[in-house]
């Protein structure tokens, strides 16, 4: 054997002759005192060796794998071969992959989102009841399900020097559009884009307390709580980026007060926030650069859009002027600007949207479809989009969801842990996973 | 003329008749909704069984009422307490209130358990169900007081209860003391969850209400003899 690190492997030589006269046998790999050594001088031999005596071991567990738990089912997978060389060998317990390298083996397990993440990439946009399961489980895991990875592979396959693609995420009520969208904003975030998300369109156009005329345009209406609210929001989530992004045109607020060219963009935000009367204006400014710099060569970044209730913006609005005559939405400059956003006519991001009827305003409740949400102004500005349907769980799903209320303790009734509770739970939420989370709640 | 007079002197009968609240003629039997009775095969029946049997498939039954169901979570106790809390007859919202109770008493009960050490987890209850069931067990007061006229004068007679009388006293105490002892601005599913959780570790104001009872029952002891069942 001929040991080598960093030169490519030599050519077998012909023969080695030992002082007895008798030829030696020239090989690849060998085993001495418990070790395989090869002639890299890596491990990677002795582990193949070690994956296979263990895969011989357990693979009666494997045929089992239906009647164990979730959490011994989640070790079990961990020991697939194609786990890479590291996890093998690494003493700390697993966790799933991160959002990067999440792929189809993991369908339907969950994965943990890291405590930290919580404050910083979600300040708003998870939903309400989801909020406080994560409370309560003192973790927060969330379901690797098709609608998200299929976003994910776009997300990673896109050409980002074209003009955006817009995704669209449908399906009936509780079927997991907020929660997909959600785990493709943590994905983005992970990955280090800058992430613009508007937790729910719809906030905007209805209960407004207060519509100051628009100072910019005359006849616009501004939105003083609510603008400052998602810039507070927005400040937390992009900490890091605030400082990086400089301001490409001078912005005036009144006599007194402007923002010059190249000042950092925090500083634009950090005004926003104090200065509530003029903070619509702000975000309409900040989404203008985010949307110029974008795509741009040196220091540039990726911008993902994430909105949810999309549908919110064309419509209509319960807003009343003083005078009692409604409010039309591109009459409010939040929504005038977010809808320049939508647009498609700038590169280096994506948008990701969802359709919701449960806050929409004058959309009867059975209709799910974009066509019938967005309305034809919508759908015409929308177009063309991907469409990605959010389905209701597959049995598969389903049976992770359950074992996964099992695991965290929160099935406590007796009979919701036999066969006829389950199926019985099957029958009342069909398959839906909101009215599933609702119908364990209590049992 | 004659064919509107013979009209008018027609009985009156209802459009409508009500079948449960009427008075069902002994003869008719109860239902019984639970289906594993049903699955039992005919060689494993007890004999009362088999005769139960018999008598049902000769005799007429009564209609099941609304709240009844064959499911596994169906629970003749909460459902009584859910009657009780009922106000003028709108049961979605009095089931709605007890779902959250119970949907409170869990999180709060497997926030801790998930919070605890290892040690003192296998010690939390998290089940609100038993929760319910234990409280109202430790609601329930073991002897009552009646009033007794003797000699002119009323006398408060302490008397053993029947199981459904403590049952009534326990749930209507824990309704009672919600409703009014309580701040004003909780809503009733907090404070219904803060007094069973109080009650399960017997402390709180309805199972201090039972201690008095019975505290009032033994100052009574002398009266005890005015009983006469």
């Amino acid at each position: 054997m001929l040991f080598n690190r960093s030169l490519p492997a030599p050519a077998r030589p012909s023969s080695i002759t030992t002082l007895d006269g008798s030829d030696s046998e020239y090989v690849d790999n060998y085993k001495y005192l418990g070790v395989w050594l090869d002639c890299k001088l890596s491990f990677q031999t002795h582990i193949k060796h070690l994956q296979s005596k263990i895969k011989s071991r357990i693979s009666f567990l494997f045929c089992n794998k239906a009647s164990f738990t979730y959490a011994a089912k989640h070790t079990l997978v961990k020991l697939t071969p194609s786990i890479t060389v590291p996890s093998v060998l690494s003493p700390k317990p697993h966790i799933l992959p991160t959002t990067a390298c999440q792929s189809e083996q993991h369908l339907g397990q969950y994965y943990t989102v890291p405590p930290s993440h919580f404050h910083t990439v979600f300040p708003h946009g998870l939903p309400p009841r989801y909020q406080q399961q994560v409370k309560t489980f003192n973790e927060g895991c969330v379901m690797v399900r098709q609608p998200a990875l299929e976003l994910i592979s776009h997300l990673k396959r896109a050409d980002y020097s074209k003009p955006t693609l817009r995704y669209l995420l449908y399906g009936v009520k509780g079927s997991g559009k907020t929660m997909s969208l959600c785990h493709t904003v943590h994905y983005c975030s992970t990955q280090g884009w800058l992430v613009l998300h508007i937790p729910d369109a719809h906030l905007w156009v209805k209960n407004c307390k207060e519509l100051l005329p628009s100072s910019y345009h005359a006849s616009r209406f501004d939105q003083p709580i609510q603008a400052s609210n998602w810039l507070r929001n927005f400040r937390t989530t992009n900490e890091h980026f605030l400082s990086k992004i400089k301001l490409r045109q001078r912005y005036v607020w009144t006599k007194r007060e402007s923002t010059e060219e190249g000042r950092p963009l925090g500083e634009l935000v950090d005004m926003g926030v104090s200065r509530v009367k003029s903070s619509s204006d702000v975000v309409g400014a900040v989404l203008k650069e985010l949307r110029l710099q974008a795509g741009g060569t040196e220091g540039g970044f990726r911008l993902a859009v994430a909105v949810d209730g999309v549908n919110g913006l064309w419509g209509r609005t319960t807003l009343k002027k003083e005078d009692k005559s409604p409010v039309a939405p591109e009459e409010l400059t939040l929504v005038h600007n977010l809808r320049k956003m939508i647009n498609n006519d700038w590169c280096g991001g994506a948008v990701i949207a969802t359709l919701s009827q449960t806050g929409s305003l004058y959309a009867p409740s059975s209709a799910y479809l974009p066509q019938e949400l967005l309305g034809e102004e919508g759908f015409d500005s929308m177009d063309p989009f991907v469409p990605v349907p959010v389905s209701l769980y597959s049995e598969k799903e389903f049976e992770s969801c359950y074992l996964y209320y099992l695991d965290r303790h929160w099935l406590q009734h007796p009979h919701s842990q036999t066969e006829e509770g389950k199926k019985e739970l099957i029958f009342l939420s069909n398959r839906n996973p909101s009215v599933l989370e609702r119908l364990c709640a209590f049992l | 003329m004659a064919a509107s007079l013979t009209g008018l002197l027609k009985p009156w009968t209802p459009r409508v008749l009500l079948v449960r609240w009427s008075r069902y003629n002994p003869y008719y039997l109860e239902p019984g909704p639970r289906k594993e009775v049903y699955h039992i095969p005919e060689t494993e029946l007890t004999p009362e069984q088999k005769e139960e049997r018999e008598l049902k498939s000769v005799r007429p039954i009564k209609a099941a009422t609304n709240s009844v169901t064959s499911s596994v979570f169906n629970d003749p106790v909460l459902s009584k307490f859910v009657n009780m809390m009922m106000k003028d007859g709108d049961k979605i919202i009095a089931k709605g209130i007890i779902t959250q109770t119970l949907e409170n008493m869990k999180r709060k009960q497997v926030e801790k358990y998930h919070k605890a050490p290892e040690g003192k987890k296998a010690e939390i209850e998290c089940n609100p169900y038993a929760i319910f069931h234990q409280a109202l067990e430790n609601c329930k007061p073991v002897i009552g007081l009646t009033s007794i006229q003797k000699g002119g004068k009323f006398y408060q007679v302490p008397i053993p209860l029947t199981d459904n009388r403590r049952r009534f006293l326990a749930m209507k105490w824990m309704i009672t003391e919600c409703r009014d002892n309580k701040h004003r601005r909780t809503l009733m599913y907090e404070k219904l969850s803060q007094e069973l959780l109080a009650a399960f570790s017997k402390e709180g104001n309805v199972v201090k209400r039972k201690h008095e009872l019975h505290k009032m029952a033994e100052s009574n002891r002398a009266y005890a003899h005015y009983r006469w069942w």
